[in-house]
């Protein structure tokens, strides 16, 4: 840690001079076994965030300074929301809306009124079924296959969902670890031949379908392999 | 309102679990591998996870979902939880496997130290008074370090660090000098901990934060409610300052913590 006594960088060259303090310090801080007094996971969580009310924070920071367990806690989600995977996370689900709004909206705005500057006016409706025909119209997408074990997974087929335009596939690893995205008007998606699925591996996916601006309703996540002898 | 919260207040726990998982599997996976860095404990760390929030019917969202007022984004909620149960699957796991496959093959006082430190949580301090209390009267500070450098060895296989502070364990001491900084901490304590409680709440959580968790500055800015990591300087300077001014009146210096 950097010595912050003398100035200086924060890489440590030299004895961190805190180091004296850090171990009489942490001499004292014990076992920190739970005690009725102990933070809940919301307040921790504010904490670590940064956006618990000030008289709140005034009020639990004795006790933060005085529980080890509680501090310890503290620090460690502080630490995991910096931690770039996980921040990058948070961003999409909390900072996904209000960044596609204050981005898209003025391009969506001037977007629509070119349309209605240019745009020749409609003649005829031809009829013609939106998308592909529905096989069964649902709330959410029904995946269809692959599922469970198979012989094959070179394409991923649902189930179509009334009004919807687009549907969003995201096939990952067992282990969470995106390994292909794709957004089609179709109710089926053939995998791109560089795309190896490994057999005995499990892969889990779900599609979404977009009902409106920014809506999108998502299917359950389902899983599947392909029969084979398990990887190595 | 989020689908899967509306699902779950329609009494719907399977459909809100289906809709949860769609939007947050990532970011639990991306919590746990904050933590675990190993293919399988990150999938036995998910399926915990998994396990744990759908216990009861999604009683642990169900409770949130259910509170008027909330303190904290529920993506951080969210990540405060896996932390939990994370350190908590890796503790008993641990603890388990420690116990039966390694710490029964450690010399008597390795393992009396090994279930001080590691099960119960005590401080290093802690555990040299308890053995000093105990069963090893004679033993010194600079013996104990010696021993306890021996049993993370066994129990750790070398591993180190972030893992190893989450569990609640301090890393063992790194050298000769630290044991003799160490060794001295019984003594001063007392007058240490005296010195620490005369700061102000805010300046104690910040010392504490800086110095023992090593949490950056900009981080200890948000938890104690400072503008800035600038702010975290200065405040930690002058309450470092202070402590030493108070410890060098009750006749301690530097070399004595």
């Amino acid at each position: 840690m950097h010595g912050i006594l003398e100035g200086g960088s924060r890489r440590v060259t030299k004895p961190d001079p805190l180091e004296p303090v850090r171990h009489g310090l942490r001499a004292r801080a014990g076992s920190g076994a739970p005690t009725p007094e102990c933070l809940d996971d919301d307040t921790i969580a504010a904490l670590a965030d940064g956006t618990l009310a000030p008289p709140t924070r005034a009020a639990v920071l004795p006790h933060v300074a005085g529980c080890a367990r509680c501090r310890t806690a503290v620090a460690s989600v502080a630490r995991a929301l910096a931690d770039t995977g996980v921040a990058r996370e948070v961003d999409s689900i909390e900072g996904g809306r209000r960044r596609i709004y204050r981005i898209a909206l003025p391009v969506v705005a001037a977007a629509a009124l070119l349309l209605v500057l240019v745009w020749p006016r409609p003649v005829d409706h031809d009829g013609l079924p939106h998308r592909a025909p529905p096989i069964t119209a649902s709330a959410v997408p029904v995946p269809l296959s692959p599922i469970g074990t198979v012989a094959d997974a070179g394409v991923l087929r649902w189930t179509a969902v009334a009004g919807a335009d687009r549907y969003r596939v995201t096939l990952s690893d067992a282990g969470g670890r995106v390994l292909h995205e794709m957004q089609v008007a179709d109710t089926v998606v053939a995998l791109p031949d560089s795309l190896v699925l490994v057999p005995g591996r499990s892969y889990v996916w779900l599609v979404e379908a977009r009902i409106g601006f920014e809506r999108w309703s998502v299917s359950r996540l389902v899983e599947f392999s392909i029969a084979g002898p398990p990887p190595p | 309102m989020e689908d899967w919260a509306a699902e779950l207040q329609q009494a719907r726990p399977d459909a809100a679990w289906d809709l949860f998982v769609g939007r947050y599997r990532r970011l639990i996976f991306a919590a746990i591998r904050h933590y675990a860095q190993d293919y399988d404990d990150v999938m036995d760390v998910f399926a915990r996870v998994c396990e744990a929030l759908r216990e009861d019917d999604l009683r642990r969202l169900r409770v949130y979902v259910r509170q008027s007022e909330h303190r904290a984004r529920f993506s951080t909620w969210l990540v405060t939880v896996v932390r939990h149960l994370t350190v908590d699957w890796f503790r008993q796991r641990d603890g388990r496997r420690r116990l039966s496959a390694v710490a029964e093959g450690l010399p008597p006082l390795r393992r009396r130290i090994f279930e001080h430190v590691f099960l119960e949580h005590k401080s290093h301090v802690e555990t040299f008074e308890l053995l000093r209390a105990g069963e090893a009267p004679a033993l010194t500070f600079r013996q104990f370090l010696a021993e306890l450098r021996l049993t993370y060895k066994a129990v750790t296989d070398g591993r180190r660090g972030r893992l190893l502070r989450e569990l609640g364990t301090a890393p063992p001491p790194e050298t000769e000098s630290d044991a003799a900084t160490g060794a001295a901490a019984p003594e001063t304590r007392a007058e240490l901990e005296r010195a620490l409680d005369s700061l102000t709440a805010e300046d104690r959580a910040a010392v504490q934060l800086y110095v023992i968790d090593e949490l950056p500055a900009e981080a200890v800015a948000k938890v104690v409610g400072l503008p800035n990591a600038k702010a975290v300087y200065n405040r930690v300077y002058r309450a470092l300052a202070a402590l030493r001014e108070r410890l060098e009146q009750a006749g301690l210096r530097r070399e004595d913590l």
